[in-house]
């Protein structure tokens, strides 16, 4: 994990101090909440429907012991208790008060951390693979590369008013686990011909009001030439994204509407027209420096089996089912990545109280390297854990209601916080998400079920990722009542596809039962048990589904 | 992005609401312009002149944060189409009944 050194903990520190001034002007009324907004949204607090809420950065999605417990210690001193991990791998919490907002910046600079660039139309927080460092399909670490660009994006000049937010992903793996495809810019790391690792350059994609996959603008970029080339796509953007409407503004329009040719040709033109003296030339040692810290931990030389792990899943159907549905393979004999799903039945999905987050600050600490992940998908990830280690760890989950064994599972839902909290939102989701919960809750059923990716958005912002869900839910407000537009087959994978609506809203009360119509038909026309919901949408079509999802309306 | 809210025109009872600075609570605007955390102290608005008291809300910028009409109906229920949105944030988030008004610990 990347370490402060004395410059970004001078920065940090100097950016709380500067808030907690612009905080004070603003409680004396010597700034006017229109200056203010723009100063407290670059430090991560909006003003929500109950309360200001403040969103914490969590670079690349990772944390150790020390920083969860500190997010916990904010969650008891400064909120309600609790805390909220969202789709882009950040913290939020929910109702911290305007006047406490600079001690908790100070808190979270002790610990390496701040709000710095979670909101505005600036460059955001980095996001990852969850899975980086440890899973078996990746040709190199992405963190390293993150890191240099969150270096490089953090308080850039030029970029510090685009035209829009601007969001890049980085992936090295087969398997996309960090959605690349529907990102501003996502960095799919390829070797070339010639066998060398750079970048996959996918620029455009992103979902909200007018969803896209993005296209690849260069299939391969060396990697000494990962910042120049970045700077190259951000001053078209820059220089041509649109300002005078804000639902046009994304990079995405501004690919599709120059289309992809005249795009790339305008990015080539200016990368080739960079000066030495500014062109970013990643210094290899500076590289390296940054590699360093996250080489891989010393893991220990162990058996590819566990005759502890063995007698776990041997000892009861809800241990094998746990470690079935949440267990990832791991590069190194004898270690497993575990996936802890904050998607309990009836929890709002990313949710960990206080406690909980001390619970997986003490298992990280204890048996998973002190590292600890945080997942797009609202989940908690340790990625590095002995075999013989996973009994206890799930003791300690269990013991804090964090032992959920639907990893990857219907009700693994990613929802928003939806209109019980967001001053955007339209129509509510949690509820949504809890009542299509409940329709799997039964284990044998889920599992029967497997594979199945919900997504649940309050509003056409597209926060619960519902474009990208095998199933995805859209509230909609419909003359002052909550509506539901159903979507399929969405993936955000390395085949990322954007779902198709399919008609009507439902009315709340009706989700959750259409959605159990649509799997009971999934059931019945899967060709086996090893059929994916996705993989049997694709190919019978959405008709039967779409027939299945009205029936009873 | 900021979230728009609809068009209420003169004829349609309503109130004026916003968030204190400070701690970022919901508020309304009460007849002898304070600002309560109670919807049932508001002022219900009808008129023309109601443009004018927003108008003199917006300013009042050291004490709260986005003044807006909302509807009401005539003894100042919520009322019209963003009856959810603001009975929720009357009241608190409805998957948390433990945090918020509802709870009297917002």
């Amino acid at each position: 994990m990347y370490r402060y050194d004395e410059f970004d903990d001078t920065l940090v520190r100097e950016r709380a101090k500067q808030f907690r001034g612009q905080v004070e002007r603003r409680l004396k009324g010597e700034l006017k909440e229109e200056h203010f907004k723009p100063l407290r949204l670059q430090n991560g607090v909006y003003l929500q429907l109950h309360a200001y809420m403040l969103r914490v950065a969590i670079p690349y999605g990772q944390l150790s012991a020390k920083k969860m417990r500190q997010l916990a210690l904010i969650a008891d001193k400064f909120d309600k208790g609790y805390a909220h991990f969202t789709t882009r791998q950040n913290v939020q919490y929910n109702w911290i008060r305007l006047a406490d907002m600079p001690d908790v910046l100070d808190v979270l600079a002790d610990v390496e951390m701040h709000a710095i660039q979670t909101s505005g139309n600036c460059i955001r927080n980095v996001t990852s693979d969850h899975l980086a460092g440890a899973n078996l399909d990746e040709i190199e670490d992405p963190r390293p590369w993150c890191e240099i660009i969150r270096q490089w994006s953090t308080f850039h000049p030029e970029f510090s008013s685009l035209p829009r937010k601007f969001k890049i992903a980085v992936t090295a793996g087969e398997t996309d686990r960090a959605a690349v495809r529907v990102h501003d810019i996502g960095l799919h790391m390829k070797k070339n011909a010639e066998g060398r690792i750079g970048f996959e350059f996918i620029v455009g994609g992103g979902l909200g009001r007018t969803p896209f996959v993005g296209p690849t603008v260069r299939e391969w970029v060396a990697k000494e030439d990962l910042l120049s080339y970045l700077e190259a796509n951000m001053r078209i953007y820059n220089r041509h994204g649109r300002r005078d409407n804000k639902y046009k503004a994304r990079i995405k329009i501004l690919v599709s509407e120059l289309g992809l040719e005249e795009y790339r040709r305008q990015v080539e033109e200016e990368f080739a027209a960079q000066n030495t003296w500014e062109k970013v030339v990643l210094p290899q040692d500076e590289v390296d420096r940054i590699t360093a810290y996250f080489a891989a931990p010393k893991f220990a030389a162990l058996p590819a089996i566990s005759a502890a792990f063995d007698a776990f899943k041997a000892g009861s159907r809800e241990y094998a089912r746990w470690a079935k549905n949440n267990l990832r393979p791991h590069r190194t004999p004898g270690y497993v990545s575990v996936h802890v799903a904050l998607k309990q039945q009836g929890e709002a999905p990313g949710d960990a109280s206080s406690d909980q987050m001390r619970a997986l600050a003490d298992i990280g600490e204890t048996y998973a390297l002190d590292d600890i992940r945080v997942a797009h998908e609202q989940d908690i990830v340790y990625p590095h854990v002995k075999l013989d280690d996973v009994p206890a760890v799930y003791a300690a989950l269990k013991a804090a209601g964090l032992h959920a064994s639907n990893a990857g599972l219907a009700s693994d839902i990613i929802a928003c916080p939806g209109l019980d909290y967001c001053n955007l939102s339209n129509a509510r989701s949690i509820s949504v998400a809890n009542e299509i919960q409940a329709v799997f809750a039964d284990p044998e059923f889920e599992d029967d079920v497997g594979t199945l990716h919900v997504n649940v958005s309050g509003c056409i912002n597209a926060c619960g990722h519902h474009h990208v869900g095998h199933i995805g839910i859209l509230g909609v407000d419909k003359k002052g009542e909550e509506f539901y537009q159903v979507l399929f087959g969405g993936r955000a994978d390395e085949k990322a596809t954007i779902a198709t609506i399919q008609g009507p809203g439902l009315r709340h009360e009706e989700v959750a039962p259409a959605i159990r119509r649509v799997i009971d038909q999934y059931l019945t026309l899967r060709r086996d048990k090893s059929e994916k919901f996705i993989d049997t949408l694709s190919r019978v079509g959405q008709a039967p589904f779409k027939d299945a999802l009205y029936a009873a309306a | 992005m900021s979230s728009e809210r609809p068009k209420l025109g003169p004829d349609i009872p309503k109130v004026i609401t916003a968030w204190l600075s400070a701690s970022g609570r919901v508020v309304y605007l009460t007849a002898d312009r304070n600002w309560s955390e109670e919807l049932s102290d508001a002022e219900v608005l009808t008129g023309a002149g109601a443009v004018d008291i927003l108008a003199w809300a917006a300013k009042d910028q050291t004490r709260v944060s986005d003044p807006y009409f909302m509807q009401v109906t005539l003894d100042g229920k919520v009322a019209g189409r963003e009856t959810i949105r603001e009975t929720i944030r009357a009241r608190g988030p409805t998957n948390h009944p433990m945090f918020g008004k509802q709870a009297g610990n917002n």
